[in-house]
C-alpha cells in the first residue's frame, strides 16, 4: 500500500441507545480506491459522517492528511470532497449555479469557480447542460451533478456514498470510468455501496461493514480467498459467509 | 449571494413577494383613503307642500348624497330592522308654517348615534333645512312688508332672492372631505400595520429556509466545506432581512409616493426601522429553524409566534395603556416596530430618540435570538 492518507482509529458514534458504529479501524492510502461495503443500516454513513467532520465521534479520531478531524477540521475540510448519499442540490438552481456555489463555499475565486465548474461538468459528461435548472434533470443527471460538486476545489480525498443509488446503467458505467479516472490523476476516494459487483470492479482494497462494525478488511482478491476460490467465489458469498445473512437482507 | 439567487430564481415567489404588498396596499388605500363623502338621507315626507319638496330637492343637489324617500311605516320597519340607522321626518304642514313665517321643527329618528355616514347626513338635513326656513322667513317678512304696496309675488321672490345672492347666503350646501396625505386611520395604524406584517413573514420564511437546507442534504454538505457555521449564519440571516427589506421598501416608496408624505428623512427613518425590525424577525426565525426537524414544525412555529404578535401587539388597533392586552402587547415585536413606524412616519428620525425603549426590544430581540439560534444549532449539529 502506498503512503496513508486516511487513518481512522476506533471510531464509535451512537444515536440514542443505537450503536451505530461499534470501534472501527482502517487506513487508506494515498491514490486508493477504498470500498466500503455492507447493507443498509451497517453504520457506513455514519462512518463517512464522521471522516468528513459532519459528526464528532463519541470516541475514537480520525487523521486525515496528517490533519486530525477533533482538532483540525478546517485543514481537514479544505482537502475533502463529499459526495452525500442523497442529492444534495438546489433544484431551482443551474447546474453550473450550483456547482460556482459550492466551488466559492471550497475557497475557490469567481473565475476559479466558473473554470472548475466547466471542468467538472465535462468530467460527468453534463457540459451541455450547464445552464439548463437541475429540476429538469434525469435522476441520473442529478448523481453526476452531485458528484461534479463533490469535485469542487480538486480534494485530495474524495468521499462517494452511494454514487449509484436508482440509477440508470449508462450514467452508473460513466461514473465508474469518472472515479478511476480521478484516481488516475492522483485522487484518494472513500466508495460506500452496498453492490458488491460495483466494489469488486472498482476498489483496491474493501472494507465489509454489518452492525457498526468493520467484520473484514482486504482486496477483493484477499477477501474471496479466504472464502474458497477467488475466481468463483463472489463478495456477496464473502459477506454471506461472514455474517450468515445476504447483503440485502 | 446564492440565497438572492435562489430566491430570484424562483419567479413565482419573487412575483408574490413584490406583488402582494403592492396590491395590499392599493386595496387598503382604496378602503380607508380617498376624498369627499358618499351617503344616503332617508326622507319621510309627511307634509307632501312645496316646501319639503324643496328641501328634498336641495338634498338632491348635494353632490354625493342620495335621497330616498319613505312612508313613515317604511321608515320605522327599516330602523327597527337595522336596515337604516337613521331618517329625516318632515312633518305635516311644514310648507304651511315655513310660509307663514312660523316655527317648525323636522324630527330625525336614528338607532343608537346613527353612525358616522348618519351624523354627517343630519348635519346636511339640518344646514338645508336652516337655509330653506330663513329665506322663507324673510320672504314671509318682506310680504308682509310690501303687503299693498302693489309688488307681485315674482317681484317679491326675486327680490328675496337677490338679497340672498347678494348677502352670499345663496344656498349652496356641500360637504367635501379633503384628506391630506392619506386618512387618519391609515397613517396611524394600518399602513405601520401591514408593513408589520409582511417583515413578520421573514420569522416563516428563515425557519422554513433552515430547515429547508437540512432537508435537501445541502446543509450537511456545507458543513464539509471551508464555510464556517457562523457564515453559514450570516448568510441566512442577511437573506431574510434583504427579503423582508425589498417588500418594505416597495411598499413604503408607494406610501410616500401615493399619501404624498412629506420629507425624505420620515422615509428614510421608516425604512431603517423597517430593516431593524426585519433583523429581529429573521432571527426569530432562525431560532425557530434550529429547533424544528420538519418544515412542517417549522411552519406551524412560526405561524403561531406570528398569530400571537399579530393579534397581542395591536397591529391593527390600539391596545391602549392598560389592561391585559396593553401588558401582553409589550411581549410582542410588533407594539414596539408599530410604535416605532409611527413616529417615524410622523415625525421623521428625530422622533426616534424618544423611542429608545423600542428601539432597545427590537435591537435586543435581534442580538439574543441569534445568539439562541447559534447555540441551538451547535447543540442539534454535533458542536459545529
Amino acid at each position: 500500500m502506498t503512503q496513508t492518507f486516511l487513518s481512522a482509529n476506533d471510531l464509535r458514534k451512537s444515536f440514542e441507545h443505537v450503536q451505530a458504529v461499534d470501534g472501527v479501524s482502517f487506513t487508506i492510502g494515498q491514490q486508493e480506491i477504498f470500498g466500503l461495503l455492507g447493507p443498509n443500516g451497517a453504520g457506513k454513513t455514519t462512518t463517512i459522517r464522521m471522516l468528513s467532520t459532519v459528526l464528532t465521534p463519541d470516541d475514537g479520531d480520525v487523521v486525515i492528511g496528517g490533519h486530525s478531524v477533533l482538532s483540525g477540521g478546517n485543514q481537514v475540510r479544505k482537502i475533502i470532497g463529499v459526495c452525500p448519499q442523497s442529492l444534495a442540490l438546489y433544484t431551482e438552481l443551474s447546474a453550473m449555479d450550483n456547482l460556482v456555489f459550492f466551488g466559492r463555499m471550497a475557497g475557490l475565486g469567481g473565475r476559479e469557480a466558473k473554470a472548475a465548474a466547466e471542468e467538472n461538468l465535462d468530467v460527468v459528461g453534463l457540459r451541455e447542460r450547464a445552464g439548463d435548472a437541475v429540476s429538469k434533470f434525469s435522476g441520473g443527471m442529478m448523481r453526476r451533478v452531485n458528484i461534479a460538486i463533490a469535485l469542487m476545489g480538486r480534494p485530495s480525498l474524495l468521499f462517494l456514498d452511494e454514487p449509484t443509488v436508482g440509477i440508470d446503467p449508462q450514467s452508473r458505467n460513466h461514473i465508474f470510468e469518472t472515479v478511476l479516472r480521478l484516481r488516475d490523476e492522483g485522487m484518494t476516494v472513500l466508495y460506500t455501496t452496498h453492490y458488491m459487483e460495483e466494489a469488486d470492479r472498482l476498489c483496491d482494497r474493501i472494507g465489509i461493514m454489518d452492525s457498526g462494525r468493520l467484520i473484514a478488511l482486504g482486496s477483493a482478491h484477499e477477501l474471496k480467498s479466504g472464502v474458497g476460490d477467488p475466481d468463483s467465489v463472489t463478495l456477496e458469498e464473502v459477506f454471506l459467509s461472514l455474517t450468515g445473512r445476504s447483503l440485502r437482507d | 449571494m446564492l440565497e438572492l439567487k435562489r430566491y430570484v430564481a424562483d419567479r413565482g415567489a419573487l412575483a408574490f413577494g413584490l406583488a402582494l404588498p403592492i396590491a395590499l396596499f392599493a386595496l387598503m388605500y382604496a378602503v380607508f383613503s380617498g376624498e369627499g363623502f358618499d351617503g344616503t338621507a332617508h326622507v319621510v315626507d309627511l307634509d307632501g307642500g312645496p316646501m319639503a319638496a324643496e328641501l328634498v330637492a336641495r338634498l338632491e343637489a348635494v353632490e354625493g348624497l342620495e335621497v330616498e324617500i319613505y312612508t313613515e311605516e317604511e321608515a320605522e320597519r327599516a330602523l327597527d330592522r337595522s336596515r337604516i340607522v337613521f331618517a329625516a321626518f318632515i312633518p305635516a304642514g311644514f310648507s304651511e308654517n315655513l310660509a307663514a313665517g312660523r316655527p317648525t321643527k323636522l324630527t330625525f329618528r336614528q338607532r343608537g348615534s346613527g353612525g358616522d355616514e348618519g351624523r354627517i347626513v343630519m348635519s346636511i338635513v339640518r344646514a338645508a333645512a336652516d337655509e330653506l326656513g330663513a329665506r322663507a322667513q324673510v320672504r314671509a317678512a318682506v310680504g308682509r312688508a310690501t303687503e299693498g304696496g302693489g309688488f307681485s309675488e315674482q317681484q317679491v321672490d326675486e327680490a328675496v332672492d337677490t338679497a340672498f345672492a347678494e348677502s352670499g347666503g345663496t344656498p349652496s350646501i356641500g360637504y367635501e372631505s379633503r384628506v391630506v396625505g392619506g386618512s387618519g386611520d391609515f397613517l396611524d395604524r394600518l399602513l405601520p400595520g401591514v408593513l408589520v406584517m409582511f417583515l413578520l413573514f421573514a420569522v416563516t420564511l428563515n425557519a422554513e429556509a433552515m430547515v429547508a437546507e437540512r432537508e435537501l442534504g445541502t446543509l450537511e454538505r456545507l458543513l464539509t466545506t471551508r464555510m464556517g457555521a457562523n457564515e453559514l449564519f450570516a448568510g441566512k440571516f442577511l437573506a431574510g432581512i434583504f427579503r423582508a427589506g425589498l417588500q418594505a421598501l416597495v411598499l413604503l416608496s408607494l406610501a410616500f409616493a401615493v399619501l404624498t408624505l412629506a420629507p425624505f428623512g420620515s422615509f428614510a427613518a421608516s425604512l431603517g426601522v423597517a430593516l431593524l425590525v426585519a433583523a429581529a424577525v429573521s432571527a426569530v426565525g432562525l431560532v425557530i429553524g434550529g429547533f424544528a426537524k420538519t418544515r412542517n414544525q417549522a411552519t406551524w412555529g412560526a405561524v403561531f409566534i406570528t398569530m400571537f404578535m399579530t393579534v397581542f401587539g395591536g397591529t391593527f388597533f390600539n391596545v391602549g395603556e392598560s389592561g391585559a392586552m396593553a401588558t401582553l402587547s409589550n411581549f410582542t415585536l410588533n407594539k414596539h416596530a408599530i410604535d416605532l413606524l409611527m413616529a417615524a412616519i410622523h415625525s421623521g428620525p428625530g422622533a426616534l430618540a424618544d423611542e429608545g425603549v423600542a428601539i432597545g426590544v427590537l435591537a435586543g430581540t435581534c442580538l439574543l435570538a441569534l445568539a439562541a439560534a447559534r447555540l441551538v444549532f451547535r447543540a442539534v449539529e454535533q458542536g459545529r
